[in-house]
């Protein structure tokens, strides 16, 4: 078996049941995954995004037993008080607590939810229920240890704000949160942040949805790696967050560097380190095409649901999507929602930006997304190509990704009317 | 049954479990892929779609990170339909904190392929303590 995790004395006596049962078994899933993995010793963590979900549809037909027991796994973690060092906030829900008249968000399921969530408060856990923590207070600076669940926002700590983090699961998060200590591998260590793959960006990139073609092309050929983006000008931050979560959707991809972008990246040289590799892949306009359309699968251009918001929109996204929705009114038929966090609604609220989606017909959803609802549609046009890829799969819907603009068009007509 | 292969590997997750082989040269995401109740792969068109995992032991290339393995095999766990071991060519660190929390032994490294030593429907035992896959052919 692996070698060891040298251990402190204090760790090893919580390991040994010093602070109780379950605190014991949290530290041996961080020290057994720390030794799977490769690592040496245990170092603080400053910073979590954890899992608290009820699984809703997500194990539809399961026993009472199973849900109970499972319910009672994350009730047994919120009866722990949070690292007082570390700052928690917690990750998308598979149901949303407003009131949503759609079958999908049973209410039993929603009634233990918030039951979950009320521990989970008093426990020390900061009710976010996003994934893109990022964009509501949760910004960890260059070189702060984190451990987040959600591999988009992986991405998005690790490369545009210089953060480490591994890609973590509910349980090592929530060990994480309780212990305030994370296992030392991967991408907590410089020699792991090194470019794997040089990408040279030909193509000319005019909006968020491009930068998610970029990522997905890329994340397919990187598999576990670090790409490096070369040639490129600075995203914005809703640019780089469908770069980071379409690289996360097709690929393993924990970390990338942009050249003269991201923080350790100043140069290309030091993206990789000083050995910047002869050979790369280049990012071309046909490429972006391409890119758009393998993952386009419709069979017809009549639309039933326009899905924004993947990862969660930022106030930025909601303002645009509002001022396209102003004065007009979605097709019959058609859902149109702007999935966002909690804390970001009550801006879009404060602005006005709520109300005029609403009046026209749309709505916003906060705490979850249609993906995690296990959202009944036929054929999805969305700007994520994150929920596109994973409509696809999970939802068994058709599935068009384009940029906003073209989005919402397709909303207004309730059918698909391309890109242009 | 013919006799036993024996095939040296590394342990990664400790344990020792006995199953059905289900074999595919190919990965497989826990998240969206997987129904944790029935134990089957849903993603359409994966070389594995339709079959179950339940009870058996999973020889993948790897299963693809995602925040949710873990719970999900936990779920599966619960409701009888996990698998009882992995077999796997590369190590996902999310599939390897879902094989902790569960208790379900993971191994990789085989000496051999184990695309080419063992078929879906074989007799495997994954042994983690002692580094060690034995393969009982079927039929």
């Amino acid at each position: 078996m692996p070698d060891r995790v040298h251990l402190s004395d204090g760790q090893r006596e919580i390991l040994e049941g010093a602070r109780g049962p379950y605190l014991a078994t949290c530290m041996r899933w961080l020290v057994e995954w720390g030794e799977v993995m490769g690592a040496r010793r245990l170092i603080p963590v400053d910073n979590t995004h954890a899992l608290f979900p009820v699984p809703n549809l997500m194990a539809r037909g399961a026993s009472a037993a199973t849900l109970e027991q499972y319910a009672n796994t994350l009730r047994e973690a919120c009866s722990h008080r949070t690292d007082p060092r570390c700052y928690c906030t917690v990750h998308t829900l598979f149901v949303t607590m407003d009131d949503l008249d759609v079958p999908e968000n049973a209410p039993d399921q929603v009634q233990a939810q918030k039951e979950i969530t009320d521990l989970a408060v008093r426990s020390g856990f900061i009710p976010t229920f996003t994934c893109a923590p990022y964009l509501v207070g949760n910004v960890p600076l260059k070189g702060e240890i984190c451990a987040w669940t959600e591999s988009s926002a992986v991405v998005y700590a690790n490369s545009i704000l210089g953060a480490r983090t591994t890609r973590h699961g509910t349980e090592s998060a929530i060990a994480a949160s309780l212990l305030g200590v994370v296992p030392e591998f991967g991408v907590l260590l410089d020699a792991n942040r090194r470019g794997t793959l040089r990408v040279e960006v030909a193509a000319n990139l005019a909006c968020p949805a491009d930068w998610g073609a970029l990522g997905y092309f890329t994340g397919k050929l990187a598999g576990l790696g670090v790409p490096v983006f070369n040639g490129v000008r600075r995203p914005s931050q809703d640019e780089a967050k469908q770069l980071c979560a379409a690289l996360a959707t097709s690929g393993g991809v924990s970390l990338c560097h942009i050249a003269g972008v991201t923080p350790e990246a100043p140069t290309l040289e030091a993206a990789f380190h000083g050995a910047v590799p002869e050979e790369f892949v280049a990012f071309t306009g046909d490429t972006l095409r391409e890119t758009y359309a393998s993952l386009r699968n419709h069979t017809g251009d009549e639309v039933d649901s326009v899905i924004l918001g993947c990862p969660h929109a930022s106030i930025r996204e909601i303002a645009e999507i509002a001022g396209l929705l102003e004065g007009k009114r979605v097709a019959e038929g058609v859902r149109l929602w702007v999935d966002t966090a909690r804390g970001t609604k009550g801006n879009a609220d404060a602005m006005g930006y709520t109300r005029t989606i609403e009046e026209a017909g749309g709505r916003i959803l906060c705490d979850t997304c249609p993906t995690n609802l296990r959202m009944a549609a036929k054929r999805i046009v969305t700007h994520g190509f994150k929920q596109a890829h994973y409509a696809r799969g999970m939802l068994g819907a058709e599935v068009i990704v384009a940029r906003t603009e073209a989005c919402i068009r397709a909303a207004l007509a309730g059918r698909w009317l391309g890109d242009e | 049954m013919s006799e036993a292969l024996e095939i040296k590997a590394r342990g990664v997750v400790k344990g020792c479990a006995t199953g059905e082989a289900l074999v595919a040269d190919a990965t497989l995401s826990f998240w969206g892929e997987v129904d944790p109740v029935t134990g089957k792969v849903i993603a359409v068109g994966h070389p594995l779609e339709g079959q179950s995992l339940s009870g058996r032991v999973l020889v993948i290339r790897s299963t693809k990170g995602s925040s949710a393995t873990p719970m999900v095999l936990s779920l599966a766990k619960l409701e009888g339909q996990a698998p009882v071991a992995f077999v796997n060519v590369e190590v996902d660190s999310l599939a390897a904190l879902g094989c902790i929390v569960n208790g379900i032994p993971m191994v990789t490294d085989l000496e051999q392929n184990p695309f080419e030593c063992i078929r879906t429907g074989d007799l495997v035992t994954v042994d983690a303590e002692h580094g060690v896959v034995r393969v009982r052919r079927a039929g």
